[in-house]
Order: structure tokens, then sequence, then C-alpha cells
């Protein structure tokens, strides 16, 4: 009983290593259900396309390397989503790492849908600054972005024709996998200007967001890979984070199991009396 | 020197914190021309800190290759890849430094199969030790921590498609845990620590404050 | 004019009238409030004709015109679709409004945008069943604001706040305020206590931020503290840094302290040395610290992100005492968890209070805890109106 107490955290990590591995060779389909956070900002985009579909989507790119696994599947879900309505989307950085990450995504699946580099989208690459960068948008596009990463004058991008400031962007939508979405985008954005904003982010960080889902300063948010999940569910075309699914499913059930052994081994000692 | 080292910082934190105060009210034009500015300048400091950062760090290393200290080895091996990336930066695919940098050739390629690859790998960490400090704390010890467990284990489920599979009251069930208590419980947080960031900026801006000038206070 | 004339333009407008057009609309024409000029608002009643399918808004420079296009719209907005300029009034869904800062100029080109100062003139034109009826001529002249009227709210709680926040701070400077006992920090004696009595080091680390973030300062606050009591009780200090310039502050702030205990031959510069300056490489380095040097107790102050799992549960397989203040709500389930104490959002803050007893921070954490306390208050009290739909509060505390 002693050593079932103090398990050594190796069989632990096996068995989630396993829990990872065996369902990634297996072929097993779970149904996957949208939640209404993240169903709002698939809602929130056929509005718009809709209702305003003429002024651009401003898409930026928060991330770096370590949450690659997390954050490409719902960047490629949510671009795929735009470039499939026909949006105008344009695409900037305010992380250094994400301009390699992002950029030949968006070329890729502009690339898919037919969409031409300034006309129907642009990547205006990263500028340091964090919320500063964040303000001076609020003021001016051009002023903050003058060229974009091929060094082509923002005034010589079609795209862009009419899009001032912020409130010029039928949405802003955040890529996030630290603090842009809370204390860059919604207090020197948001807040100031009051344009549509919808935000994709890591799982850990997903609960912290619900106050501003609640006062509706954010339109909808994707969780982690099953936010993902549930947008390529939503849109129709399953890709890495529908794959992704399964694996975590097992984990997750994997963690619980081991949890519920801890308590049972817990009680069953305490009630013969021993330490734990 | 003390009017370089200390009044003179206590002067610009005084201004620019009570200028950026007061036209948070101000619509003006002119009001917005300063806060344009100050947000500009804001980007150069930010510019300037990443070179700031770099010298710090390649000195850094250099005195551990210098001094023959433990571990000078790693030292030298941060010194030679990036002095290989730089060179693949100038390189950029054959069209050389100043043309804008390309997506392909060996800087994009070493980025995503080393830096991505090894970054996602440490962060991916992550879920083998929350596993086994979940295995070890997660034990209802007290009302309150089985409350805690229960409500873990909903999420848990209830996040992952497994958990609708076994019923559809487990992803009603962690929705409505996120969305009120979570919510609730974040919110006084984020109230709390904004209070707090409040009253620490305040003294910050009247000089109140000045350890963050170092060497304590006089 | 003669008689006649009259007659027939009299008899015209009874069967204008008796065909079912409408009376000329009434409109007004203001500066739009609370922007940086160059724009102007008009408000008109609400339609009583079904078929009325678009609204044409013309200025000019002069009473008689000649007028241009300034804007056009078929589903023009509500007034009580902006309560930041029109309040709550019920009789706001009865108006449209329509703001505009350009207009069109003669020859076509470029719309010509709205200048200061200037005077314009202004007419509604109203098309029903394809006849366009046109509003009387109203006047004003567009200009920046000096106040955003609908930030009052915010002024006054901002200004209130910081009053108090002073006032406690100046009564702390006479008198000592009660801060309740805070668990993390009474177990900081005993960690470094049990450090000292084991031989072995305390290892500090800040978090990721840089200096200039608040839980970086009280972070490097409560530094100042520890090093004060490792300086007295002579037990080694490792202080793990990621940014060169709280390094700096780090080692200026350790100095001071052992100085300040008469120790300043304990002190070693490299003591406080930097460990990484990339997130996972820190979170690395700081990690094989842990394992090989095994320091008896681990403080970790400050803003971290997802290395904090691997730090502390990394420290946990030690078996040191792990000591862990932040206010990254993201991050706090992971050091609950994994360490023995956790000081939790701005507990970090009233962390260095605590130690230092110094009235600033006493003064200023008494004003935080009376901004609380309204808030609650205000929580309270607009929740049980809002029940019996009282909405004033709720409208006065709104975020316009």
């Amino acid at each position: 009983m002693e050593r079932l107490i103090n398990i050594d955290r190796r069989i632990i990590f096996v068995f989630v290593f396993l829990g990872v591995a065996i369902p990634l060779l297996v072929d097993i389909h779970l149904p996957i259900k949208p939640t209404p956070t993240v169903r709002s900002v698939y809602d929130e985009i056929e509005r718009i396309s809709i209702e305003d579909p003429d002024r651009p989507v401003l898409v930026s790119f928060s991330y770096g390397a370590s949450t690659v696994p997390e954050m490409v599947p719902m960047t490629r879900a949510i671009l795929r989503h735009l470039f499939s309505r026909g949006r105008k989307v344009v695409g900037i950085c305010l992380w250094p790492e994400a301009v390699g990450i992002a950029q030949p995504i968006m070329d890729e699946l502009a690339a898919e849908f037919g969409m031409k580099y300034g006309t129907d989208y642009a990547f205006l690459g990263y500028k340091p600054g964090q919320h500063a960068v964040v303000l001076n948008l609020g003021q001016s596009v051009a002023g903050t972005f003058p060229f974009d990463t091929a060094g082509t004058a923002i005034g010589d991008l079609p795209v862009l024709d009419g899009a001032k400031n912020l409130k010029d962007f039928s949405l802003v939508f955040d890529f996030a996998a630290g603090d842009s979405m809370e204390f860059w985008w919604i207090p020197f954005g948001q807040e100031k200007h009051r344009f549509p904003f919808a935000g994709g982010c890591t799982a850990v960080m997903a609960p912290d967001l619900y106050p501003f889902l609640q006062s509706k300063q954010l339109v909808g948010l994707l969780g982690g890979l099953a936010g993902a999940a549930e947008y390529e569910t939503i849109i129709g075309v399953p890709g890495s984070a529908t794959a992704g699914m399964e694996p975590q499913s097992v984990t997750h059930l994997i963690i619980i199991l081991f949890i519920l052994l801890g308590n049972t081994v817990y009680f069953i000692t305490r009630r013969r009396g021993g330490t734990v | 020197m003390l009017f370089l080292t200390r009044t003179l910082p206590f002067l610009f934190c005084f201004v620019f914190g009570v200028t950026s105060w007061i036209i948070y009210y101000v619509p003006h034009e002119y009001a917005q021309t300063i806060e344009r500015e100050f947000a500009l300048w804001l980007r150069l400091v930010f510019a300037f800190a990443y070179v700031l950062g770099l010298v710090s760090l390649l000195s850094l290393h250099w005195a551990k290759i210098r001094q023959r200290q433990a571990g000078w080895a790693y030292s030298l091996i941060v010194y030679i890849s990036f002095g290989v990336m730089m060179l693949f930066v100038v390189y950029n695919d054959g069209n050389g430094p100043f043309a804008p940098q390309e997506t392909t050739g060996p800087y994009q390629w070493t980025f995503i199969n080393v830096h991505v690859a090894s970054s996602a790998t440490m962060f991916s960490l992550l879920a083998f030790f929350i596993s086994s400090a979940a295995y070890r704390t997660f034990r209802a010890r007290t009302p309150e921590a089985a409350i805690l467990l229960v409500s873990a284990i909903i999420v848990m489920l209830g996040r992952v498609p497994i958990g609708a599979y076994i019923s559809d009251v487990i992803p009603e069930a962690m929705q409505w845990l996120m969305s009120v208590p979570n919510m609730a419980a974040k919110r006084g947080i984020l109230l709390g620590v904004s209070l707090g960031a409040i009253a620490t900026s305040l003294r910050i801006i009247f000089g109140i404050e000045r350890s963050y000038l170092g060497g304590g206070d006089d | 004019m003669s008689k006649i004339t009259s007659c027939i333009a009299i008899a015209g407008i009874f069967l204008r009238v008796a065909a079912g057009a409408q009376e000329p609309v009434k409109i007004e024409v203001f500066d739009t409030p609370n922007d940086a000029g160059g724009s102007l608002t008009i408000t008109w009643p609400l339609s009583t004709s079904a078929q009325t399918s678009e609204y044409r808004i013309y200025v000019a420079t002069a009473a008689d015109g000649p007028f241009q296009l300034a804007a056009t719209t078929t589903a023009p907005a509500l007034k009580s679709t902006e309560p930041t300029l029109f309040g709550h009034a019920e009789a706001n869904d009865q108006f449209h409004v329509l703001h505009f800062t350009d207009h069109d100029t003669e020859g076509g080109g470029e719309p010509m945008p709205l200048r200061d100062g200037t005077a314009y003139f202004v007419r509604l034109g109203v098309t029903t069943d394809g006849d366009e009826l046109f509003s009387d001529v109203h006047s004003a002249e567009p200009g920046g604001n000096w106040f955003n009227t609908a930030k009052w709210n915010n002024l006054i709680i901002s200004v209130g706040l910081t009053l108090v926040i002073l006032f406690y701070i100046s009564v702390a400077r006479r008198k000592d305020l009660f801060i309740r006992r805070i668990a993390g920090l009474e177990a900081l004696d005993e960690a470094l206590g049990r450090a000292t009595e084991m031989g072995k080091s305390v290892l500090f680390v800040h978090g990721l931020k840089e200096m200039d973030k608040i839980s970086t300062i009280a972070a490097v606050s409560i530094l100042g503290r520890v090093a004060q009591r490792t300086a007295r009780f002579d037990t080694d200090l490792r202080v793990a840094n990621v940014d060169p310039v709280v390094m700096s502050v780090s080692q200026e702030v350790v100095k001071e302290a052992y100085l300040q205990q008469g120790r300043p031959d304990a002190y070693r510069p490299d003591s406080i040395f930097m460990a990484a300056t990339e997130q996972f490489s820190y979170a690395a380095a700081v990690a094989g610290i842990m394992v090989r040097e095994r320091p008896a107790a681990h403080i970790m102050m400050g803003y971290f992100y997802a290395e904090s799992m691997l730090l502390a549960e990394t420290g946990s397989t030690t078996g040191a005492i792990q000591i862990a203040g932040t206010d990254a709500y993201t991050q706090l389930p992971f050091f609950v968890t994994t360490c023995d104490y956790t000081l939790m959002g701005e507990e970090l803050y009233a962390a260095s209070a605590y130690l230092s007893r110094e009235p600033k921070l006493l003064g200023s954490l008494k004003g935080q805890d009376l901004g609380k306390a309204l808030i609650i208050g205000l929580v309270l009290v607009g929740t049980a109106l809002a029940s019996f739909e009282v909405d004033f509060l709720t409208h006065l505390l709104a975020s316009l």
C-alpha cells in the first residue's frame, strides 16, 4: 500500500506516454461536440461575411515555438474559414517568433483558396512594443506598419484600402499564447475602440478569459487543441486537432484513473489507521 | 550624480505617468498626438531592449568561456549556434541580407526543425509533470478538496470528446463550472490584482516606490 | 405671389397631405461629443411611413448651398444603441442617429473631410415612394473635445482611489496599521532556518517579467528581505535571473541588504546570475540547479508562465521546502498543488508590506482593501437592485 501511495513518477510517465502513443496508432473516432464559446466565433465570422463583407479582418499572431502544437491547428482552422468565405485577411505579429510560423501558413492556405497577395490578403510582420503597437494601431495602421514583410508600402496594398485604424476592420482575431489578449488587445484596443474581438489561446489560459466572454469584450474563444478540434468539426475540415482528441481523451482518462487510485489507497490506508 | 540616478528618473516617471493618465480622458487631437508619440517611444525602448538582451547574453557566455567556468562548453555551443543562425539570416536563401527575409532556406528549416521542435518538446513535458503532480496532490483530505477533485474530473472529461461520449451532462456541467464558479473566482482575483497594480503604479508615479531603481531607499 | 398662385400652392399641399406625403423631418445637428474632432452628428425621429427607403445627409458651407452628399443609409442606427452619448432614456428608441466625417466634392474625387471650427449647414433627405423630402437646414461646427464625458465615472473612481491610497500612506507614517498573517511569509523564516541548519543554499527565482512589471518589483522587494535574513543567518543565497536589468537590480538589492546587516564580506556577486534568457532554457537551467545542487528552500516569486509547473514539480521531487507567490492566476493551480505555501495574486504585493512593515506599503495595502470593500458593496447593492429591474447603478458604473 505504501508503494501505491508513492508510485514512482516514471511509472505514471510511461502510462501517459502510452496513452498518447497508442491512440495515434489505432484508428478511433470520437464524436466532437462544439461548445458555445467556439460556436460564437464561427457565428461571428458568418455574420460579418453577410453583413460586413467588404472590410478586412485583422488577424494577430501572438505565439511562439513552444505552443505550435496547440496554436497552429486553430490558426489553420480560422484562416481556412475566413478564406473560404472570401474574406480579406491582414496578418500581423506581436511576438517575434510568430513570423516564421504564421507567414508560411497564411501563404499556403491563401494559395489553396486562390487568394492573391496584396488584393485578398497581406502579411505585415512583427513590430516590437506589445501594447504600444495596439495603441498605435488604434490610431493608424499605416503609421504602425508602414510596410509589409516584402517591403511594399501599405498604401500599395489594395486589401488595406479604407482600413485606417482598428475600427475599420470587421473583426480582430488574436491567437495568444501569453498576455496579448488580456493585457494588450482588450485594455488598449477593444476597450477604447469597441471593435468585434475574438481569440484563440492555449488551454491553460482559457479559464482566465471567461470574464471577458461574459462582459462581451470577447465575442468567442477557442481554447487549446480541443477548441481547435471543435472548430475543425464546425467547418467540416478535420485536421491535426481532431486527430489529437483521441490521445487527449485517453490521457485524461489515465490521469483520472490514477487520481481515483490514489484516493482509494489513501482512504484504505486512513481506515487502517495508517498515515499518508 | 544623484540627480541622474535618482531625481531625473523620478521626474520622468511622474511626468509620463500623470500625462498618460490624463490623456486617457481627453479625446482631443492634441492628446491623441501625445499618446501616439508615447506609444512610439515605448516601441523604440522595446526594440533596444532586444539589443540589450542580446549583448547581455553574449557577454555572459563569453565570460564563462574565458574563465573556463563549469559548463563553459555549453556557452561555446551558444556562440556557435548564434553564429550559424546569423550566417543563415545573412545568406537569406541566396538573396542576401538586404532582401526581405525568405520563408524558405536554411534559416527557416533550422527554426522549424530545431527551435520549434525543441521548444514544443520542452512545453510538452508539462503533460507528464501535471500527471504526476495531480496523482500526488489530488487527495480528498477535506470536503473542499473533495469538491475540487470532483470539479477537476468533470472539467477534464468535459473538455475532451470522451466526456460527451459518456454522457451529455458532463460537457454541460463543465460549461457551467467554467462560466459560473470559475468565471467568478477569476474575476475576483482579477479585481484584486488590478487594484494592487493600481496601488503599485501610483507609488511608482509619485516616487514613493523606488525599488525598481535598485540599491534600496534613500 | 398672386392670390391665385397662393391658392394653387395651398391646394397642392393639401393634395400631397391627402395623398399620404410626410411632413418635413425635424432634425438635430451637433458636434459629435467625446471625439477628436472632424465629425458631426445628426438625429431625427423614426419614419412613420413603411415606404421610406433611404436617408441622405447633405452638407454645405453656406445656408443656401450648394449642398453635397455626406452620407447615405437605408438602415440608420437608433439613439438607444449609443448610451454613451444619449443615455438610457426609453425615447431613444424613437430616434435615428448618424455620424459623418466627410462629404463629396463637386466634380467627384476624394471626399472632403469636415474641418474643425467651420460652420456646416446640414439637411436630411428622406426618400419615400421615390420622392425625396428635405428637412430644414440646421448648422453646427465640428471640433475636438477636451473631456470624454462618458468616462466621468472612471475619473471619479480613479481619483477617489488615488486619494484614499495616498491618505492611508500618510496615516501609516503616523501609526502602525494591522495586516493579517500571511501563512506563506511566516514559512519564509522556517524555510531559511531549515536551509541554515542543513548547511544548504536558498534558491530564489524571480519569474520571467521585466523590471517595470509590478510582480517583479514585488519579487525584488521580497528578495531584499530574504537577503537580509540570509546575511544574518549566514546562509548561501542563489538568485537565478532571466532578464539582465532584473539581475543588476537584484545584485544591488542583495548587496545593500548584506551591507545593512553588517556582512559586506559575505556578499558574492556571482551568486546572482543569469541562468538563461529564454523561457524553457531558463526552466531547464533552474531545474538543473535544483536537482544538482539540492537547495533546501526554493522561493519562486514573480510572474511565471508555463515553466512554473516544470520548476515546481522538479523542485518538489528534491524534497526542498517550496514557497511560491505569483499574480499569474493561470499558474496558481500549479503552484498550489506542488508548493508548500503559495501567495496568491495580490498577496504577492502584500508580502513586501508584511515583511518590511514600511508605511508606504502598509498604507497602499489599506487603500486597496478599501477599494475592494467598495467594489463588494457596489456588487451586492447593484445585484439586488438589478434583480428588481432598477438599473441606475448598473448604468452608472457601466464601462462606456
